[in-house]
This record gives C-alpha cells, sequence and structure tokens, in this order.
C-alpha cells in the first residue's frame, strides 16, 4: 500500500504549521516485518562487532536497545534513508540542501526509560532557533501507542524561539505521537520531546530514526570514516552527497551570493 | 540600520599588536587585529616557497580551482585548496599556538578547522564580492561569530597589489551586507609579509584588486569554526595521511578526530 499524494500532501502542510506529522503505510506489513527482522540482525551483528546497544548517556537502563551505524549495517537502511516520501518531507522543511545526519534505532522493550525532554535542534544549536535546520523522519517498525513508550512532544513547542519562550513547566504539555506499524512520523528539529516509559507486559517498540540536516551543519555520524571504502565504492552519487562524502563542502550559501540566487 | 562611523586616517584600523588580551579586545570593538611578524625568516621563506610552488604545479596540470566567490571573469586569481596536505610547513600556520590562542579567546573550544586555503592575486584580478565569512547561517545571527579567520600575508599586502579590504566594526551589525552597502566604506589592510590579519566571520571584506603590472600576492587563509558546522573541506578524504598520523592532541581536535556527539564513529569519537 502507497499513501495516496493527497495524504503525502496534507503531510507536508501539517509538518510545516505544526512541526509534525505522521504519514500512514508507507511500509506495507510483509517489508515492515521484514524490516523489524533485519533491525535485530543488525543489532546483533553491532554487538558482534564489540558495540553495546546500551547508552547510558541517553537512557537510564538496558531495556533500551540503541543501534548506530544502520547505514553500514545492511542495504535496506540505505534504501530507507532516500525513500521518496521521506526525502518529499524532508525538503519541505529543510529545503534542497541537506544531509544525512544520522540514522539510528531505538527498541524501546518493556520497562524501558524516559529521557531529558529536549529538542534535537536546542541541543546543538545556539539561541535563537528561527527556522527548522534539523528533521527526524522516524519509521515505525512496531505499533507506537503511549503505553509501549511513544515519543512524547509538546505541542507548539517548534515556534519556541528560546528556552524562556517554551514557558513553565513544559513537562505537562507531553502528548504522544501514536501511529501503526508502517508509518512514518515526521519532526521539525525544534520540536520538544522525550521518549516515554513501554509500561507493556511484552510489547517492544521499535523506530528507527533517520535524522537530516541543514547542509552547513556538521552531521551526528562521521560517514567518511564509518563507512568501509569497498562499500562507499557501491554508493549512487544520490546517497554520496547526502552523506557528506564529497571533499569540499557547506559551499551553498557562497555559490548563491555571487549568482544573486535566492539563498537556500 | 547606519553604518558604525568609520574613523579617518591611521586609526581605521586597530594599530597591530602581539598582545592578545589588547588583539581580543581589536577584535571585539573593530572585529579584527593585526598580529605583526608571526612568521618570519625562514619560515616565512619557506610557506611561500611552498605556496607558490603548489600554485605552479597545479596550473602546470591543469587543476584550476576556482571559487564561488570570485568573479566569473577573473581569470588572474588562483586558489589552492586544501594547502594544508601540500607541506608540512602549513600545520605549522593552521596549529600555531598563538593562532590558536585566538581561535579559543573568540570561539571557545573545541572548534574546528573549516579550511586551509590560499588566495594568490595576480595582475589585473583579485576582487570578491563584499561578504561576511559566516553567510551560510542563516539569519537571524545569534549574537557570537561562529567564525574566525586568519590570514597569513606572504607577500606584503598592499592596496596596489590587491590587500584585503575591510569594514571595520561592521560585525556590530550582526548581519551581512545588503546590495552595495558597505562597498564604499571598505578600505584595504595594508601589512607587510610574516603578518597574521585575524577576523571574526561576521566582518565584511573582499578580496582587493591587484593594479599591479607583474605581482603577485599571496595569503593563507586559515577559517575556523564552532564545532556544529560542516567544515568545507572533507579532511577525512583529502588530508595527507601523515599530518593525522602525527597529528597533537589540539591538532586532532580541529580535524574533527577528537569529538563529542557529533562527527562520531560507532557512537565514539574516531580517535
Amino acid at each position: 500500500m502507497v499513501p495516496p499524494s493527497s495524504a503525502l500532501a496534507a503531510a507536508r502542510e501539517a509538518l510545516l504549521h505544526q512541526g509534525w506529522a505522521v504519514l500512514n503505510g508507507v511500509l506495507d506489513e510483509a517489508t515492515c516485518t521484514a524490516t523489524l527482522e533485519r533491525l535485530w540482525a543488525a543489532a546483533a551483528a553491532y554487538e558482534a562487532q564489540g558495540h553495546s546497544t546500551f547508552m547510558p548517556v541517553l537512557d537510564p537502563n538496558a531495556a533500551n536497545v540503541r543501534v548506530f551505524d544502520l547505514l553500514a549495517l545492511d542495504g535496506c537502511f540505505r534504501d530507507l534513508i532516500l525513500q521518496p516520501e521521506a526525502i518529499a518531507l524532508v525538503e519541505a522543511l529543510l529545503g534542497p540542501n541537506f544531509r544525512v545526519s544520522n540514522f539510528t534505532a531505538n527498541i524501546a522493550r518493556p520497562g524501558s526509560g524516559s529521557m531529558a525532554l529536549h529538542s534535537d535542534q536546542a541541543l546543538v544549536v545556539p539561541e535563537p532557533w528561527h527556522a527548522p535546520w534539523a528533521l527526524n523522519i522516524i519509521w515505525c517498525l512496531t505499533d507506537v501507542t503511549f503505553q509501549n513508550g511513544a515519543t512524547l512532544f509538546v505541542p507548539g513547542s517548534h515556534r519556541a524561539q528560546s528556552r524562556d519562550d517554551l514557558g513553565p513547566n513544559p513537562e505537562a504539555r507531553l502528548v504522544p505521537f501514536e501511529a501503526k506499524a508502517g508509518s512514518i512520523i515526521a519532526m521539525d528539529g525544534r520540536l520538544w520531546h522525550t521518549s516515554r516509559k513501554n509500561i507493556t507486559e511484552g510489547e517492544d517498540r521499535a523506530l528507527l530514526f533517520a535524522y537530516y540536516v541543514r547542509d552547513f551543519l556538521r552531521g551526528q555520524v562521521n560517514f567518511n570514516a564509518l563507512l568501509d571504502p569497498a562499500l562507499q565504492a557501491t554508493l549512487g552519487p544520490e546517497l554520496r552527497q547526502r552523506l557528506g562524502l564529497q571533499a569540499a563542502e557547506n559551499l551553498t550559501a557562497g555559490a548563491a551570493l555571487l549568482g544573486k540566487a535566492p539563498r537556500a | 540600520m547606519a553604518m558604525p562611523p568609520a574613523p579617518s586616517g591611521a586609526a581605521f584600523f586597530p594599530s597591530p599588536t602581539r598582545d592578545l588580551a589588547e588583539g581580543l579586545a581589536n577584535l571585539r570593538t573593530q572585529g579584527l587585529t593585526i598580529f605583526p611578524g608571526l612568521l618570519e625568516g625562514r619560515s616565512l621563506q619557506r610557506a611561500r616557497d611552498a605556496l607558490y610552488r603548489a600554485a605552479e604545479d597545479d596550473a602546470a596540470r591543469g587543476r584550476h580551482q576556482a571559487f564561488s566567490l570570485d568573479y566569473a571573469q577573473d581569470r588572474s586569481n588562483r586558489r589552492v585548496w586544501n594547502v594544508l596536505s601540500r607541506d608540512p610547513i602549513f600545520e605549522d600556520l593552521a596549529f600555531h599556538p598563538d593562532a590558536l590562542a585566538y581561535v579559543k579567546g573568540v570561539l571557545g573550544w573545541p572548534a574546528l578547522l573549516g579550511n586551509l586555503s590560499a588566495n594568490i592575486t595576480g595582475p589585473g584580478g583579485g576582487e570578491m564580492v563584499l561578504h561576511a565569512d559566516q553567510i551560510f547561517v542563516p539569519e537571524p545571527w545569534a549574537p557570537e561569530p561562529q567564525g574566525l579567520n586568519i590570514a597569513w600575508c606572504l607577500d606584503d599586502f598592499r592596496e596596489s597589489n590587491g590587500a584585503t579590504r575591510f569594514v571595520p566594526g561592521s560585525h556590530r551589525l550582526n548581519r551581512p551586507p545588503q546590495g552595495q552597502e558597505g562597498v564604499e566604506e571598505a578600505r584595504p589592510l595594508e601589512a607587510p609579509a610574516g603578518s597574521a590579519v585575524i577576523f571574526e566571520s561576521r566582518v565584511w571584506h573582499q578580496t582587493g584588486n591587484n593594479r599591479t603590472a607583474d605581482e603577485h600576492r599571496a595569503g593563507v587563509f586559515a577559517w575556523y569554526t564552532k564545532p556544529i558546522y560542516r567544515p568545507q573541506e572533507n579532511w577525512f578524504l583529502s588530508l595527507r595521511p601523515e599530518v593525522r598520523d602525527f597529528a597533537s592532541e589540539e591538532a586532532l581536535v580541529l580535524l574533527g578526530y577528537r569529538t563529542e556527539g557529533l562527527g562520531l564513529v560507532h557512537g565514539r569519537s574516531p580517535a
């Protein structure tokens, strides 16, 4: 099932105005199930390489399974990072000049805990946060519910240009992103959010976080150093550019200035 | 918004100084400072020779490296990118302790080396669009500079040979120039070979026009940024490996090999 173009158009509008959007049915059931299996295989491979899937800096306990380096681990994730509907939402918010910053998984198993409230942009970029410079495309490989650890967000917080603009006690205004398996959730980098505890008895909540930034920002991951040269040689020009594998970067604004073209 | 008042005569630019506190004060008030004699004697000669040799090697092989901020009709300006990989002497410039004291004083630490490139103006060439170096940051800008440029003068910089033109104080407007704004006010910053002109990323400047008949003027520009920005030079792809192999801790930070949160490999710093 492919979502109709009207659904994509509605998601684009929602993203621009409310700072988030859900697009249903981007992955059909079989693909979603297969991707989840490959995620667990990737997690096992990642641990076999000697990396831990528990990140104490992010999570209070090991029931949150984090897999970095998805793009190095399985070609199915390299397909998802440039999936056309996801990219349509990325370009709607960030414009044509973007880079992939990171692509990670977070599987919240029963008993997993909550992160601190943050916006992705505020973690990195100085105030004022006047425009979106970053965006997450969250791939839901399972149903995402309040009980199983849905991401919680503060509605309208993407308009906060500073910490003061958030107002008092933003935690009290948190609401969950709930979505069906196979959906994508697009989230403006300025939207304040946290993960919730998984309070179910036996239900995993598996999400992939495809994180994109404007091309002048440094990525979370250094793909030049991460990706094996033999793998890099197999990547197409679009992916090479989006991963920042070119020798010269961050020259878009300079070119626009001389050409008197509109600033990207 | 009115331009800051432009003082006349010798006071247009701050007096050259080797004192860090005075230099940092110049950067705050004028957006730039001049460090005289940062490179001297054999070091200066060696850097100059290495740069001209690199430019000649590129020219002999047809490796023309134009830059998007040069005017298209300019056939005389020569750019050399990735200067850091061309000769070890340039490591001495990029990682010079006095230079890094300014990087830390203006940007804090860690910082990144975004680029180390050279610009050699030739007869009839050179002139560049008046700009601020942090134009890649969308406006409105945060109230602090996001980058710092250190121009190493390998030849005397004179008005006639294309000395960089500046509008001191323009950084306080905290935005790029609009239209022809600032072009009238910009003045050439003349400095003897071996000087470093240290300017923050919001101050308006442009390469000057080289009006000489037969003179070239070489400058190496070390561009540093706060660590959230993507370097212009992808060091992981283009750096000569032994630079990394023998790099100091500070150099590893500047090249992106010592990192937290950004630029990670397997969720960790790559070195």
